[in-house]
């Protein structure tokens, strides 16, 4: 049920935008596309809560101006393959089976066959796309332990639908996409990961994963004061310093150490999975992977070479 | 203006009082030798409710006072109330007082938004949190209410003490009692046992015994970022063990997030560089600095 009060609103200034990024963090270069803005999963830890003033959900349906930006975008670019997302602003899923927002967005980018569309969720429902999917739309999901998505996420599907519904991306020929983002560290944490990459490794095509992010919680400071007021035992646990952006995130020794834990079981399962870290520091990147990544064109060709691979020459 | 007998009061009602604390020295030395001069204002019930001059009656009281200059009024409970507020309010009222304003208008029955124009009046923000707030600290136990007015606290600080319990509280108070803090230490100090608390579900009071404010925030911050704590800790045993002249000056990000460190030269004169630039040398040959450039990548020993 949706609680907040949808509206449709008329397109104006840059719906299509590069994904902020953050000072002194190797970002991916993604392209955001604010289709919807808010959301109605209202994730414990969500940063749209400091980033959007309005609880209501705004959606854009004015796709002849998103696509001539969308064009304006993919044909300007020669040295890279785009990624582009609708879930900077909102859940891309988790409003389409009653509103069909993705349709046009996924044949857009079928037709196109120059630029990638990945749909990032936290929603298991992906049926009434299927027929329209194409290989140039990824179908992704947030991933986290059944625990987390208990307390922190309740408002999304169980771990396990997400799973099956990645699979059935998979399985219609899709490419999927996997988000460990936000990493929580809470009591017992360690143990939780590695049975949700065990389950991963048993459910999904690991071959047909395009990629896995990993990024470990972090926040601006009215989320912490939030936090601290509602007494939030698992987003409070670990050990928080305030970055050079100002936001809070766990102290570098314990990211590098989680990162490196969960980047080894990763590639322990699949060893040419690609797994990249979400605005993180170049050392930290350096004693986690081994890659030296000086700034975010570094990471954005590590994504081209990905993408050739996976697609060779069709894109 | 008339005498009323006090045992015609009802001096236990104190549904107008917002008074706090009731005690006053001044005034007590004041009517001691000059009696009650300014009437105080009582509701014309049987018996007589007051509704201003509290602290008149109090000492009224201890001097034992039989009667006590009055105007009786005919008024509605809540006019009585606002009359009480705003008897109160051409003098600085604190945050005690405040809060029982607005829990005292709540329990009479005025509007929300009669009570948020009130809030405003007395300088408050009319947002449900800071009602919340002045609600828990209205009713909260006397030593609370004396540990606030005495370091005048801020809402802000005042919102951290109410998350804890009554016991929690009383022995944050004892600890904060018994060393020198001021309003920006306690603030500092509450925010972190906030956070331990959550973190692990009780405050350590037993293992804190700190000598001054300084040591309190010390010792909690050992504990609730341990990682921190040791990684400045081996920082400040590797600027000791580098016995850097005066003039040189090496900076670490004090959350060790930054990959670089920042080296500074203070020099009159080629020569100063020199010994600047072999003593840099040597640290960094007997692998000093290459320990600090491993703190800043996380690497703890």
């Amino acid at each position: 049920m949706i609680s907040q009060k949808v509206t449709f609103v008329e397109a104006r200034g840059n719906i299509v935008r590069d994904c902020p990024g953050t000072k002194n963090h190797i970002c991916c270069g993604y392209k955001t596309i604010d289709l919807v803005e808010g959301c109605i999963l209202s994730c414990s830890y969500c940063i749209l809560k400091s980033y959007i003033n309005s609880p209501d959900i705004k959606i854009n349906k004015d796709y002849e101006y998103i696509f001539s930006q969308l064009s304006e975008a993919i044909d300007k670019e020669k040295n890279h393959v785009l990624r582009f997302g609708t879930g900077e602003l909102s859940d891309s899923l988790a409003l389409d089976r009653r509103y069909g927002l993705n349709r046009p967005l996924v044949q857009f980018f079928g037709e196109k066959k120059k630029a990638l569309l990945e749909l990032k969720s936290k929603w298991a429902y992906i049926d009434h796309l299927r027929e329209y999917l194409n290989p140039y739309t990824i179908i992704s999901f947030s991933l986290s332990p059944q625990s987390i998505i208990n307390k922190e996420e309740k408002r999304t599907s169980p771990l396990y639908r997400r799973l099956k519904a990645a699979k059935r991306a998979q399985d219609t020929g899709c490419f999927v996409g996997l988000h460990f983002d936000p990493i929580i560290i809470y009591p017992g944490f360690e143990k939780d990961y590695e049975y949700l990459i065990h389950d991963i490794g048993s459910i999904l095509d690991l071959k047909r994963i395009i990629w896995v992010s990993l990024g470990l919680l972090r926040f601006p400071p009215r989320l912490f004061d939030e936090f601290m007021e509602k007494g939030r035992k698992n987003l409070l646990f670990g050990e928080f310093i305030r970055g050079e952006d100002g936001k809070y995130r766990y102290i570098k020794a314990e990211r590098i150490k989680v990162y490196t834990m969960l980047y080894n079981q990763l590639k322990n399962r699949q060893n040419d999975l690609f797994v990249y870290l979400c605005m993180e520091r170049s050392d930290v990147w350096k004693t986690v992977t081994g890659i030296a990544l000086d700034d975010n064109e570094g990471l954005i060709k590590l994504f081209d070479k990905r993408i050739h691979d996976i697609y060779g020459g069709i894109l | 203006m008339i005498k009323t007998p006090i045992d015609h009061i009802n001096i236990h009602d104190k549904r107008f009082c917002i008074t706090y604390p009731l005690d006053d020295v001044t005034l007590y030395t004041s009517i001691q030798k000059m009696g009650i001069i300014q009437p105080v204002m009582l509701l014309n019930v049987s018996p007589f409710v007051p509704v201003t001059g509290f602290k008149r009656l109090e000492i009224a009281c201890q001097l034992g006072l039989k009667e006590i200059p009055s105007i009786a009024v005919d008024i509605t409970e809540q006019e009585a109330l606002l009359f009480a507020i705003h008897d109160n309010i051409q003098r600085s009222l604190n945050l005690i007082e405040k809060a029982h304003a607005i829990e005292r208008m709540l329990h009479i029955g005025f509007s929300v938004t009669e009570i948020n124009e009130t809030m405003e009046i007395l300088g408050l923000q009319p947002h449900e949190k800071v009602m919340k707030t002045l609600i828990a600290v209205a009713s909260a136990e006397e030593p609370l209410k004396h540990f606030i007015v005495m370091h005048n606290l801020s809402m802000k600080i005042v919102n951290y003490l109410t998350r804890f319990e009554v016991n929690e509280r009383a022995s944050i108070i004892d600890l904060l009692s018994s060393v020198h803090v001021t309003e920006s230490t306690i603030r500092e100090i509450l925010e972190v046992m906030n956070l331990l608390k959550i973190k692990q579900d009780k405050l350590p009071f037993d293992t804190l015994n700190p000598e001054s404010g300084h040591e309190l925030m010390k010792q909690l911050k050992a504990m609730t970022y341990p990682i921190l704590t040791s990684l400045h800790q081996q920082l400040q045993d590797l600027q000791q063990a580098s016995a850097l002249p005066p003039n040189i000056d090496i900076k670490v990000d004090p959350f060790f997030e930054k990959e670089y460190i920042d080296i500074g030269i203070r020099a009159r004169n080629q020569e100063d560089i020199n010994q600047a630039l072999e003593k840099l040398r040597r640290l960094n040959d007997d692998g000093i600095l290459g320990r600090i450039f491993d703190l800043t990548k996380g690497n703890l020993r």
